[in-house]
């Protein structure tokens, strides 16, 4: 399974498009991310930013074209677990199970996943909620925490299963000012380690910060691909101009 | 279950030893006709199998504690047919309105339940008449006695629902009409001890019955009754034992019966049971009516086997049927949750839509009545009054408990089913690590409220002979005639049993802490 992609890209998308009926939500989309790269993914609300970043670890099964992760050829004979084990993803509303405290909710995973014994993702969850900063949560309900809290735990969540790859749709949407600072500062630490990370937000100083290249979608189609500093001084196109002027103007 | 060898019921040396000697003699005179004899053909296996409504007394009704031994005139004869035909007898006991449909569905071989042979009933099942009768028209002790049954004009009638005398009244009520008179008011009662207590009450004036029960009463409640008329209606002279159409059959009970009659046999039965003992001086049953409440009767009744008995079957069924409900209820309650229409989903839907529309009683009914004539696997001794209900009751509450899932289901976030597959967990896993508890959290109060409701729903298998407590509550009240006593002594059992379910929700419920408090963690795209 081993063709069509180069040895240094993590993801390799060719062609790809994603239907929701006859509505087109992805059009042919074209884009590599290399190992370590830091993307971040930006457009207007229903440009397909979440459609796209959730192909990516097929919750959205995309319907022609081809996607590679890690040289492994995507398709509907893979099986999805071993592609989640790789790739981590962030939700905007965390989406932590309600019933389960803030260290069941790390090892749920690890242990019925990845065969951890309790002991072992016990361990590797403690070290996780200590990187995002919250070790002396860890017993505690979801429904106790607050919402920089609970994204946090979302994070070290996702870590626990040790992916290669993290995607964060908008992380930081649903928190207010003082929680984004947290939250943002635990991805940036993160891209610092190495981590390969597709985000899609609208922190646009967050995003010039980390991002390698910027990806800016319109109605499915990816408009342009290139580094912050280019895409926030001199945008190529004039819907990303728009785009620009709408999120400075906040 | 109400199945049983009959045992000698109790009775005085001399006569046990007449008895036994007399057995002896009737089975030696047998020995060589009954071989030679033809065995009819509803005896199966050496069964003889008879339904029996034990609420007349003394034809059939409960003496003791134990419901499922009734005893009296009809039992004790079809005891000695089952000797003469060399079977084992086994009793059935259920509602009066259940006996017909059980005959006609094959669960018993006859009916023997103190029955009337009437014109009408013969059309649909053959008869052979065992005892004298008459119609008796009966009232409260200082009643005046009438002369014509025209004088019951205008007042309040009580009967036995089923029986032939609905009919009978019917005709009269034409021609009182006729005659441009006011016709009587009938009520009716699916049992002959609710009959008896509206006149007590003095809901109605009077009641209609065989005049050998009426003996018995007036015995039992020691001249609380009397007879107001004894009106010539030919119908009514007979009782008869009721058999599927078969005229060899027919021919065979006759023979048997005739061979009772001559022997004496009958006769020996009609004096132990004071069949036409009208007096009222020697009564057996020490009535409670003559206080407000007997305090004795209620404790006795609360501590008796019979109730315990009675209330375990109901808790029994109750949670077996919802436990099967339930295991039902859940992929169903998935597969109708998906978005994609498909055959087995309208299927399913149709179900649903069946069992929350019909009656429960008409599913119980139809389930021991109709299905054994189409499948007659169903007929089968196996089968048992408590199989059907757990059947019925599984199947009607399966159906509610589907939207109780339904709901709780879709109530849990979709983020949820999201976050969870997104870190790798298999289907399985995510049902029941994640879906499933935080559903069972949202179904846990509307379920338990369904269960205290099946608890109470379990008791409309009286109709189709399930022993549970209400069935049995009956049965003693027949016996004893404590209404008052015997309902409370239910009521407090079903509320024992309630409260237990409420506390034990609670306790479930405190073991949730992590829905304590009432924040929303909603989670879409
Ligand atoms: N399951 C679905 N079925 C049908 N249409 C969908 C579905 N999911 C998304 N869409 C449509 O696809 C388009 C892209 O949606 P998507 O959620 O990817 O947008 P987005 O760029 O993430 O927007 P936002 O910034 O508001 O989150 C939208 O028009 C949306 O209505
Ligand atoms: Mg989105």
């Amino acid at each position: 399974m081993q063709h069509e992609s180069t040895a240094t890209s993590m993801i390799s998308v060719r062609g790809m498009s994603k239907l929701f009926g006859d509505f087109v939500a992805l059009d042919r989309l074209n884009f590599d991310v290399k190992k370590g790269e830091k993307i971040v993914i930006l457009g207007p609300s229903g440009s397909g930013k979440s459609t796209l970043i959730r192909t990516l670890n097929r919750i959205e099964p995309h319907d022609s074209g081809t996607l590679t992760i890690n040289g492994k050829l995507i398709t509907d004979k893979t099986d999805p677990i071993q592609l989640r084990c790789m790739v981590g993803m962030v939700f905007q509303n965390y989406n932590l199970f309600p019933h389960l405290s803030v260290l069941e909710n790390c090892i749920l995973a690890p242990m019925r996943v990845r065969g951890m014994t309790r002991i072992e993702a016990t361990d590797l969850a403690r070290r996780y909620l200590n990187q995002v900063g919250i070790p002396d949560q860890a017993d505690k309900y979801p429904i106790q925490l607050s919402g920089g809290q609970q994204q946090r735990v979302a994070i070290a969540r996702a870590l626990c299963m040790q992916p290669e790859v993290m995607l964060f749709d908008e992380p930081t949407a649903a928190l207010d000012p003082e929680a984004i600072v947290g939250v943002v500062s635990i991805i940036d630490e993160l891209a610092e380690q190495g981590i390969t990370t597709v985000c899609v937000t609208h922190e646009m100083a967050f995003s010039r910060r980390i991002a390698d290249h910027i990806i800016f979608m319109d109605q499915g189609k990816i408009l342009e691909i290139t580094p912050p500093e280019t895409f926030f001084t001199s945008p190529q196109t004039g819907r990303a101009q728009n785009f620009l002027n709408q999120m400075l103007r906040y | 279950m109400p199945r049983f060898f009959l045992h000698q019921p109790r009775m005085p040396w001399f006569q046990r030893i007449a008895v036994i000697v007399g057995l002896f003699f009737v089975a030696l005179g047998q020995m060589g006709t009954a071989r030679a004899e033809e065995l009819p053909s509803f005896v199966h296996n050496g069964t003889l199998t008879i339904c029996t409504n034990p609420t007349l007394p003394p034809m059939t009704f409960v003496k003791g504690q134990d419901v499922t031994h009734p005893e009296g005139f009809d039992i004790d004869v079809a005891h000695f047919l089952a000797t003469r035909w060399h079977a084992q007898l086994s009793v059935i006991t259920m509602d009066f309105t259940g006996l017909f449909p059980s005959l006609g569905a094959q669960r018993c071989s006859l009916v023997m339940s103190g029955i009337i042979q009437t014109p009408s009933r013969e059309k649909s099942f053959d008869a052979v008449p065992y005892q004298d009768t008459a119609l008796v028209v009966a009232g409260r002790a200082n009643t005046p006695a009438l002369t014509s049954m025209d004088e019951l004009s205008g007042k309040d009638v009580a009967v036995e629902s089923g029986t032939s005398y609905v009919t009978r009244l019917g005709i009269i009520n034409n021609a009182l009409v006729a005659a441009g008179k006011a016709p009587m008011v009938i009520q009716q009662y699916p049992t002959e001890e609710q009959v008896v207590q509206q006149v007590l009450i003095g809901r109605v004036f009077a009641f209609v019955s065989q005049d050998v029960e009426i003996f018995f009463r007036m015995r039992q409640l020691q001249g609380k009754l009397h007879i107001l008329l004894t009106p010539d209606i030919p119908d009514y002279r007979h009782f008869a034992i009721y058999l599927r159409q078969n005229k060899q059959d027919q021919a065979l009970l006759q023979t048997a019966i005739t061979a009772l009659e001559t022997d004496g046999t009958l006769a020996t039965l009609r004096n132990k049971w004071s069949i036409t003992d009208q007096s009222t001086k020697n009564s057996v049953n020490t009535s409670s009516a003559t206080s407000i409440f007997d305090w004795n009767a209620f404790f006795s009744a609360l501590t008796s086997t019979a109730f315990l008995h009675g209330a375990l079957i109901t808790l029994a069924v109750a949670l077996l049927s919802h436990i099967i409900a339930i295991t039902l209820s859940v992929p169903i309650a998935i597969a109708l949750n998906n978005p994609k229409r498909s055959v087995l989903k309208i299927a399913l839907e149709g179900y649903v839509a069946l069992f929350r529309a019909a009656p429960t009683l008409l599913q119980l009914l139809f389930i021991w009545n109709a299905v054994p004539q189409f499948f007659p696997i169903f007929r089968e001794q196996w089968f048992t009054p408590f199989l059907a209900t757990v059947l019925a009751l599984s199947i009607n509450e399966s159906a509610y408990q589907v939207e109780i899932n339904r709901s709780a289901l879709s109530a849990v976030d979709p983020g949820q089913e999201l976050g969870a597959s997104a870190l790798g967990l298999s289907r399985r896993d995510i049902y029941w690590r994640v879906i499933f508890p935080q559903a069972f959290r949202i179904a846990l109060p509307p379920t338990i409220n369904e269960f205290i409701n099946l608890l109470k729903t379990t008791s409309l298998a009286s109709v189709i002979s399930l022993q549970e407590l209400l069935a049995v509550t009956q049965i003693q009240v027949a016996r004893t005639f404590a209404f008052t006593e015997y309902y409370a002594a239910a009521l407090v059992y079903y509320l024992v049993m309630v409260f237990f379910f409420l506390f034990l929700q609670k306790r479930v419920e405190r073991r949730f802490t992590w829905s304590d408090r009432k924040k929303v963690v909603s989670n879409a795209a």
